[in-house]
């Protein structure tokens, strides 16, 4: 059997090194090879998920000893919560290396690091071995910190630097709780599955908890964390902003998942109303503010705060709904986030603004965007039968069940259902309909290869809106092992 | 039986069909639309004569479901329940539908982007068909949503506009104030009972804690509130007739708006569980009535009175099924269905001749528009309660209702909200239809005949030239409604027990009453705007009643209450808080960041200054040293001499002291 | 006849030394400075040949001395007379405040 995890995690690595190395005087070939890779990754995640079994936990695991001084293991497998997520990446990486098909400054560079992240984004999902997954989980900064500080808008440097800081900020005390478990005589391992079993005390597990939810929250990012978010939106390249909506914010919600609540089921219980508190502060929060940004970057950027915290209340609720809610949030958001934030750059490409005062009645000139831009805004408010909706709702409705958290949340989390719809539709009102605004006038509407981009995410909206199964088929087993494992401790 | 599926499934076609097409061949293939309707019409006629001859309320005659989700072990699905109730919801929504999309083809004929038109339309056909047939709650509120979105896509079909842009915001955002209250609801019923089914939550409301009952009943019915414009959240239905108008005739007067009507009937067993919720269904319900019947009087545009008056009638079902006559209530939305979808396809055509929605600039039209009138005539008496025509049976069933429950009060306010109602509709009548034409366009019409249309895309569609009556794609669903309109009323009894009811047909006392009412102000509107052939004097009326009017006319200052106390600081919220994020949030970040610069700046320079300053310090001093000393050495041979000689005479002195 | 004693030619040999030191320390020209070193070897070696004779009357010790002491300081003269021509040469100049190029 093909070490296939490996195989999909580094033939990126393969692919950027590739890239890099590519004669300066051809700079059309780094981006054919970055497609070529990313395509071909895309088809061995494809693979994978054709051989998943949905009852079958962990699986294409791969094990074997990397510093034997110090335990630590070279492990990887994956289950019904990761796999989504790496398909996830697997799916965007294509998209955002075509949405970059322009860049032309360093381009060897710039398509190097864009599959050095993908390196980075799928071994977060894979590594369940911890030093594993920090490396994996840092080695996502360098490249995102270079495609913002290089290819981004012009205060990209601040940007960049925010970004890159903040999230260490994060890692570092998520560094601090790897050595704890790992130097605690109950923990003793990098193993995250054994680690799982190792019933650890309870007062231990709540500092532990505190240093892990530092490092998860800043990257999701709830508040009041949220801030390096909207910067490194507003000045990445689209296909950053594409990756860093959909899959980058994922890696903290997919930490409190895998590693928070199996290996401190404890202090995921003990800290839960804290955590939903944050969680529908920032659903609230994030769409209010979203509902006053000019920038229509920054209008999504908020909303993803937004979004997140759905996800986050989802956890919290640690109820088969509210986790299977969060998980179909990470790929219902990873997917209508990546299509508003295409579309934003696209529209940006012709029109050279986003600031929504300026671009109006899209529809009559560019149809086809227009239309998009709105079928992705009423995806992304959550409209039954689009992917937003099983998500939000599943996480409410688990949220309510859940006994550690109060009704209260649940209502003002509802709440946040409504003002989601208000900010998105008052963004198509003005950006989709109404008169045509100068900077409109006489732009083309969308290209082949653009729509083509789009129409997968399109297909994964509407699919997975109507047939939630078509997701949590493999989530929904993970998580009850999950909370059977957690139920048992 | 499978063939039940299909019906809300042809419309989805339809609609998915026509979606991704460019404009060009969508604007052509808009049969589709038709045909996919007409299929479900078909189908429904087929499932309804399968139910017959009908029985108990969820009885089912059909079910099948599919899981569309297993979460936890619970099976999520969109499942299909056919039974009286549903198969009744099919006939009336697949009739309306039909009659409209045919309709359209004309009204519609010159709009640029016709064939979105159709394709909305189908999709909202689809999702009515879809709701009225859900077995659980969970499908029946997704497709609630997704009537939502297309409310919202018709209203703001002429969204180059600014009116209709901000109508179909209103619109989506209002009901889905309500729909909060619902989705609410929806998990504290899941959280009581596992499940969304209709069987499993309806089957066990009543063992539920009464709190919990009342708290979903209450949730639902805010839900149902805001989809059927209930008062408080009414606001939003006057300002939807910016839409076409055969849509609002299928969405804002026929079926969409009754959905509320139909979740608290289907939802009936926890309203029964609770009890207090039937009779605040009751209260909103009859408060909805007078209001929305006062607010239709001092309405001028014609889709406007004919907007209040549908949540007048809308209120007439809650004020039904609050009362415990969830049978009457279903009947009215039957009749209502019928009749103002026929005037408002009747007010298109009038809206289409004179290029004005203004009724102060019509009059007059029933001598040119002998078939816009009569079937109007049919609509507007079945709206009056006038028997034979259906409102009359429904409304008498409902007044029984209340009478029987001992509800004097709300059966007061009932009454008055018929009077109210056959006052406006008087007053539209003679306005209308009576009298001297007011405007060119309303004189020179003449009948029957077929006029080509300019100009589009302006007002409501294309214009005719004249007041005339419109082709056939526009006449015979308006000939067909009116005919159900007169005809159905008789059905009343039946009606009863096609659904597991005892029928019985009206009670004198409460028939010649309410007749009696719907007389009087039939009389009172004859009186005040039929009487004298000339205009009347609306300000001389404003005058007489000055304050009640001017509140009126300011729509009860609901939507400045919105204004003033939820949406200007709801504005001002997020923009303070963008502001706070940028300076506080993000500024404690930065602030973070120039702390930390300082404390470097600091600590660099403690580096600089004391720990290397030692060590540059013993290099500059002997730098310093030596320049101070470089100057001795001026290379002048007489200098040295001096320092010799000087030295010398010290040497000397100090041997001479010394030796002393 | 007026007694000469050792304490007239020290006397002289003081003047001589003293005008000499002046010399050395105050002209500007390389010349004159020699010349004045020169004053102030001769005012030395009157005063060896002086003191000699009138403390060591027998022995010649004293005016060996000087006869030693004129010829090195001929030879010295000579040589400073060579570097100071030779400097001319360089800078056209004698005078010893440009000659400052060992300066610090």
């Amino acid at each position: 059997m093909l070490p296939l995890l490996t195989m999909i995690v580094f033939l990126p690595l393969l692919g950027a090194v590739v890239t890099a190395l590519l004669p300066k005087s051809r700079p059309d070939l780094p981006r054919q090879v970055a497609l070529g890779v990313t395509l071909a990754d895309l088809a061995l995640v494809a693979i994978l998920v054709a051989r998943f079994d949905v009852s079958g936990g962990f699986q294409f695991m791969e094990r074997a000893s990397w510093v034997p001084e110090a335990g630590i293991q070279y492990l990887m497998a994956v289950d019904g919560i990761s796999l989504p997520l790496l398909f996830l990446s697997a799916l965007l990486m294509p998209i955002a290396v075509i949405a970059s098909w322009k860049i032309d400054d360093r381009p060897a560079f710039y398509f190097a690091m864009l599959q050095l992240l993908a390196v980075g984004m799928n071994g977060v999902f894979v590594a369940l071995d911890f030093v594993l997954f920090y490396v994996f989980w840092e080695l996502v900064l360098v490249p995102m910190y270079f495609m913002i500080a290089l290819w981004g808008g012009p205060r990209r440097e601040y940007a960049a630097i925010k970004f890159f800081l903040y999230t260490l900020f994060g890692s570092v005390f998520m560094l601090v709780g790897i050595l704890a478990l790992y130097l605690h005589p109950a923990g003793g391992t990098f193993d995250m599955i054994a680690l799982a079993d190792s019933g650890l005390p309870a007062g231990f597990q709540w500092w532990v908890f505190a240093a892990f939810f530092l490092g998860f929250a800043v990257k999701v990012p709830v508040f009041p964390f949220h801030t390096w978010l909207p910067d490194a939106h507003v000045e990445a390249p689209t296909a950053g902003s594409v990756l860093l909506a959909g899959i980058l914010l994922k890696m903290g919600t997919y930490g409190f998942v895998r590693v928070s609540l199996p290996i401190l089921p404890e202090a995921s219980a003990s800290w839960a109303p804290f955590v939903a508190l944050l969680g529908v502060i920032s659903i609230v929060y994030g769409a209010a503010v979203a509902f006053a940004q000019t920038d229509l970057k920054k209008l999504v950027a908020y909303s993803s705060v937004s979004h997140m915290g759905f996800v986050m209340l989802g956890i919290a609720a640690g109820t088969a709904e509210g986790l299977n809610g969060a998980v179909a949030i990470m790929f219902a958001h990873g997917v209508i986030t990546g299509m508003l934030f295409l579309l934003v750059g696209m529209v940006y490409e012709r029109t050279r603004t986003r600031t929504i005062a300026e671009v109006s009645g899209l529809s009559k000139q560019a149809p086809v965007a227009a239309g998009m831009l709105a079928f992705a805004s009423f995806a992304s408010l959550g409209l039954p039968g689009l992917a937003g909706f099983p998500g939000e709702f599943l996480s409410l409705v688990g949220a309510w069940r859940s006994e550690l958290i109060a009704p209260g949340y649940v209502i003002v989390a509802a709440i946040g259902v409504l003002l989601a719809a208000a900010y998105m539709l008052w963004m198509v009102q003005r950006v989709v309909l109404g008169t045509q605004s100068g900077t409109v006038e006489g732009i083309t509407d969308l290209t082949r290869v653009e729509i083509a981009i789009l129409v997968p995410l399109v297909v994964i909206t509407i699919g997975m809106g109507v047939y939630w199964s078509s997701l949590l088929r493999y989530v929904d087993p993970a998580v009850g092992a999950l909370l059977a494992s957690m139920g048992a401790m | 039986m499978a063939y039940v599926a299909l019906i809300p499934l042809l419309p989805a076609l339809a609609f998915a069909v026509l979606a991704p097409l460019s404009r060009a061949v969508r604007n052509r293939m808009r049969w589709v639309g038709v045909a996919g309707v007409a299929g479900s019409l078909a189908l429904s006629f087929a499932a309804f004569a399968a139910v017959w001859p009908g029985g108990d309320e969820g009885e089912a005659t059909y079910r099948a479901s599919a899981s569309i989700a297993s979460v936890g072990g619970v099976d999520l699905a969109l499942g299909i329940l056919l039974d009286p109730v549903s198969a009744v919801m099919l006939i009336v929504i697949t009739v309306v539908a039909v009659c409209v999309q045919v309709y359209s083809l004309d009204y519609m004929r010159h709009e640029e982007r016709i064939g979105w038109y159709y394709a909305v339309l189908s999709l909202f056909t689809a999702a009515m068909l879809a709701l009225v047939l859900a077995d659980n709650f969970l499908m029946l509120y997704m497709s609630w949503e997704v009537m939502g979105l297309c409310s919202y896509l018709l209203i703001g079909f002429w969204h180059e506009r600014e009116e209709p842009r901000k109508a179909s915001q209103k619109a989506f955002l209002t009901t889905r104030v309500g729909d909060v209250g619902f989705a609410i609801g929806l998990a504290v019923m899941y959280a009581t009972t596992g499940s969304f089914a209709f069987d499993v939550v309806l089957g066990s409301a009543a063992g539920w804690a009464p709190g919990v009952a009342t708290a979903v009943a209450l949730l639902l019915l805010f839900g149902a509130m805001g989809k059927s414009a209930q008062v408080p959240l009414h606001v939003w239905l006057p300002d939807a007739m910016a839409g076409p108008t055969p849509a609002s005739a299928l969405i804002h007067a026929a079926t969409m708006v009754a959905a509320g009507v139909y979740l608290v009937a289907r939802a009936l067993p926890i309203f029964e569980a609770s009890g207090i919720a039937l009779t605040v269904t009751m209260v909103i319900g009859a408060t909805t009535a007078l209001v929305g019947g006062l607010l239709a009087l001092v309405q001028f545009d014609l889709k406007k009175v004919l907007a209040y008056s549908t949540i007048s009638q809308l209120g007439y079902m809650f004020v039904a099924i609050g009362a415990g006559g969830a049978v009457a209530g279903m009947f009215h939305l039957v009749t209502h269905a019928f009749f103002k979808s026929l005037l408002f396809l009747g007010a298109g055509v009038i809206i289409h001749a004179l290029h004005t929605q203004d009724m102060r600039e019509m009059g007059g039209l029933g001598r040119r528009m002998p078939w816009t009138a009569a079937t109007f005539g049919a609509g507007a008496l079945a709206l009056a309660g006038i028997a034979p025509f259906s409102g009359f049976w429904s409304k008498d069933e409902i007044l029984y209702a209340v009478w029987k429950g001992h509800h004097y009060v709300v059966f007061a306010l009932a009454l008055a909200a018929a009077f109210v109602t056959a006052f406006y509709v008087a007053r539209l009548w003679f306005r209308v239809f009576m009298g001297a034409p007011r405007t060119l366009a309303a004189f020179a019409g003449h009948a029957d005949t077929d006029h080509g249309d300019e100009d589009h895309g302006g007002h409501d569609g294309g214009h005719d030239e004249s007041a005339a009556d419109r082709r056939g794609e526009t006449r015979w669903p308006m000939v067909l409604l009116g005919v159900i309109t007169a005809g159905i009323g008789f059905s009343a009894p039946f009606f009863s027990e096609f659904l597991g009811h005892a029928g019985h047909w009206p009670d004198p006392m409460i028939a010649s009453v309410s007749m009696g009412v719907a007389l009087a102000g039939l009389g009172a509107g004859w009186w005040v705007y039929g009487r004298r052939a000339g205009a009347v004097d609306t300000e001389a009326i404003k005058a007489r009643f000055r304050p009640a009017y001017s509140a009126l006319d300011a729509k009860i200052y609901f939507d400045a209450a919105y204004e003033r106390l939820a949406i200007r600081p709801f504005i001002r919220v997020t923009e303070s808080l963008a502001v706070f994020d940028r300076i506080v949030v993000d500024g404690v970040v930065n602030g973070a960041a120039v702390l930390w610069r300082t404390a470097t700046d600091l600590s660099w320079g403690f580096d600089r200054r004391v720990i290397d300053g030692v060590v540059n310090g013993t290099a500059r001093l002997s730098r310093s040293a030596g320049v101070a000393l470089r100057r001795l050495q001026s290379g002048r041979v007489q200098t040295y001499q001096r320092y010799v000689l000087g030295a010398l005479v010290l040497l000397m002195l100090l041997i001479v002291v010394k030796g002393a | 006849m007026i007694e000469v004693g050792p304490a007239a030619f020290m006397g002289l040999a003081a003047v001589l030394f003293t005008l000499g030191l002046y010399g050395a320390v105050a002209r500007k020209s390389a010349v004159m400075v020699l010349m004045s070193l020169e004053l102030m070897a001769v005012s030395v070696n009157l005063n060896v040949v002086a003191l000699s004779r009138f403390v060591t009357p027998t022995e010649m010790t004293g005016q060996v001395f000087a006869i030693f002491t004129m010829v090195v300081s001929a030879a010295e003269i000579g040589l400073g007379l060579a570097l100071v021509l030779a400097i001319y040469r360089q800078t056209r100049s004698i005078e010893l405040t440009t000659m400052d190029s060992l300066k610090g």
